[in-house]
């Protein structure tokens, strides 16, 4: 299995501070991979250096085998994309106005979009469930809504790797559960897959692979029974994880560590 | 937004905008017929058959009404195409020359031009200098935006405040420096008017609005891909400082041209796109035409309020524009406000 993307000791700053450091990690074609760790871990900052937003101080990204900064940004945008929870489109936008922005890589500020583009804006739309939604402005949807909003901008781009920033925070347990299937979805067409998560029980039944992230360094990775079994996991939350079976499936429960002053 | 309301928009504002032009080359100290100004210019334009008007008038409509309702439309569309802009690349629905000192700064500009006696010497210089001032204005404003992290609508229209404030210091500092009857035309022209503007302004103007105008609805994609906020924009392949320059840049051409035409008009940038982005939707190449419609709408209108409201002396059009302009700046600002 080769890695469609690859960070290699890759450090970043933000400011003075150093968030991300030396992480090395691959994500190979129609992977399923979450991102974990306890809050400021690292995690978002680590997604948008993975999706060349963020340059590295040290390390780099390889996109197919290719640093980010030699790919140019097109060539990034087409391959890459990254949905993050979004603040700022404006109030009057459509969903399917806002999707249909997903095409700007492959066209640019001139060329007018074609049927191609038309198709590829309505399996988005479809997918991320919002299609009927798509005339609606973004002002008018749930914060829910607008996520999936953002999930379909993100799949119109038809990326081979699609980089998630917390993609369910504001998801009911129905849209939780039709989002990681569409994430499966589009997984098993072979885009790599990559999503910070942080509802772990979540993460552990969706992806085939946690990294854990902890003050900016990878401190477990592996199958979610291992890491999230293993010591860092429950030292990296401070909390004590333990695995029970249920039908078959794995449960996981939490449980805050005794204080040591008791 | 469907299509068809869109549509509908475009259509009645391009139906509206002649009509409100016919009516304003009608209306003066010196009233027209309205039939008779459509039959003059069917005949001068040869379009199709109608008679010139006797000759006084004829002269009065085509040479004094005619290149000011034309220059007013252009202005006009010119305020509310920058305004549309500008409200996208701040990301702010309320952002608008006039507000953040883009205004200020062309006037600077011009009155720093009229002061060292290039804008009666040297062809272009006042729309140029008018061009640099707005630039410069732009630029401060973008890079304090920036370096104050400035993201709300709060930050921007402090920031651009001062950045008025500052504009229109220097320009009071020129005009007590400029000589004494010099001091009346470059008020006048401060207070935003289009008095004694005939058909070479029309034509400066129109090449620089229209033109710039133009280029921004070429690349209105890229308005919209920037209004989706810096890191979207980024993680779809935008330059974004870069895209975001050119754009002020292009904004600061039209706007410059546009105050070197007509002085300072206020709230037209503000007001025009921002009643439309509901009806219009927000993408650019639906706002960009209808709020150009628009903003040319809105100044005809109100140039014509300048000669109608009083016979004996022409109201600055800059007031006209602020007395409807301020409230609904306030009014929206109310509406934002609560919004959240």
């Amino acid at each position: 299995m080769t890695a469609v993307l690859e960070a290699r000791g890759l450090s970043v700053r933000r400011g003075a501070r150093l968030v991300v450091v030396d992480v090395s990690l691959v994500l190979a074609p129609g992977e399923a991979v979450a991102l974990i760790g306890p809050n400021a871990a690292g995690k978002s900052t680590l997604v948008r250096a993975l999706a060349g937003l963020l340059p590295p101080s040290a390390g780099e990204v390889r996109l197919r085998g290719r640093s980010l900064k030699d790919c140019g940004r097109d060539a990034v945008a087409r391959a890459i994309a990254l949905v993050a929870p979004d603040e700022a489109a404006p109030a009057t936008l459509t969903v399917a106005e806002r999707t249909r922005l997903g095409r700007y890589p492959h066209r640019g500020p001139l060329w007018p979009f074609t049927a191609e583009d038309d198709a590829a804006v309505a399996r988005a739309l479809e997918r991320s469930g919002v299609a009927t939604l798509a005339g609606r402005p973004l002002a008018t949807l749930s914060a829910g809504e607008r996520q999936l909003a953002a999930l379909a901008r993100g799949l119109a781009q038809e990326p081979a790797i699609l980089l998630l920033d917390e993609p369910a925070a504001h998801l009911d347990i129905g849209h939780q559960l039709r989002l990681f299937r569409v994430l499966d979805e589009v997984r098993r067409e072979g885009v790599g897959v990559l999503a910070v998560v942080h509802d772990l029980p979540r993460a552990a039944a969706w992806a085939e692979r946690l990294v854990l992230l902890a003050g900016g360094r990878v401190m477990a990775e592996g199958p979610p029974a291992t890491v999230l079994a293993g010591p860092a996991a429950g030292e990296a939350f401070d909390v004590a994880i333990r695995a029970e079976h249920l039908a078959g499936r794995p449960v996981y429960l939490f449980d805050e560590k005794p204080s040591p002053r008791g | 937004m469907s299509a068809a309301r869109r549509r509908r928009v475009l259509v009645g504002l391009a139906l509206a905008l002649p009509v409100a032009m016919l009516g304003a080359a009608s209306a003066g100290s010196v009233p027209l017929p309205f039939f008779g100004v459509l039959g003059s210019l069917l005949h001068g334009t040869g379009l199709g058959a109608g008679a010139p008007l006797p000759p006084p008038s004829e002269t009065i409509l085509w040479v004094v009404r005619l290149p000011r309702v034309l220059l007013a439309a252009v202005v006009g569309g010119g305020l509310a195409v920058v305004g549309a802009t500008l409200q996208s690349v701040f990301r702010n629905p309320l952002a608008d020359s006039g507000l953040l000192g883009v205004g200020a700064g062309a006037a600077l500009g011009a009155v720093a031009a009229v002061r060292l006696g290039w804008a009666g010497s040297t062809f272009l210089a006042l729309p140029f200098a008018a061009f640099a001032g707005a630039m410069t204005a732009v630029l401060v404003l973008y890079a304090l935006s920036q370096a104050l992290g400035g993201g709300t609508l709060h930050e921007l229209l402090l920031t651009g405040i001062s950045v008025s404030a500052l504009a229109a210091a220097g320009t009071s500092m020129l005009l007590v420096a400029t000589e004494e009857f010099r001091v009346k035309t470059v008020l006048f022209w401060l207070a935003g008017g289009l008095d004694g503007r005939g058909w070479m302004h029309l034509r400066i103007a129109s090449i620089l609005i229209l033109g710039g105008g133009a280029t921004l609805l070429a690349a209105a994609r890229v308005l919209d891909v920037l209004s989706l906020g810096d890191e979207e924009a980024a993680a779809l392949g935008l330059p974004v400082h870069f895209a975001r320059l050119v754009l002020l840049a292009l904004a600061a051409l039209v706007a410059g041209a546009a105050t070197a035409a007509a002085g300072s008009i206020p709230f037209v940038g503000l007001v025009a796109p921002h009643a439309l982005r509901p009806l219009a939707g927000a993408l650019g190449r639906h706002l960009l035409p209808a709020a150009f419609l628009a903003g040319a709408l809105l100044v005809v209108l109100a140039d014509l309020a300048t000669r109608v409201i009083s016979q004996n002396v022409d109201l600055p059009l800059g007031s006209v524009t602020a007395f409807v302009g301020a409230p609904y700046f306030l009014l929206a600002l109310r509406q934002s406000e609560t919004r959240r």
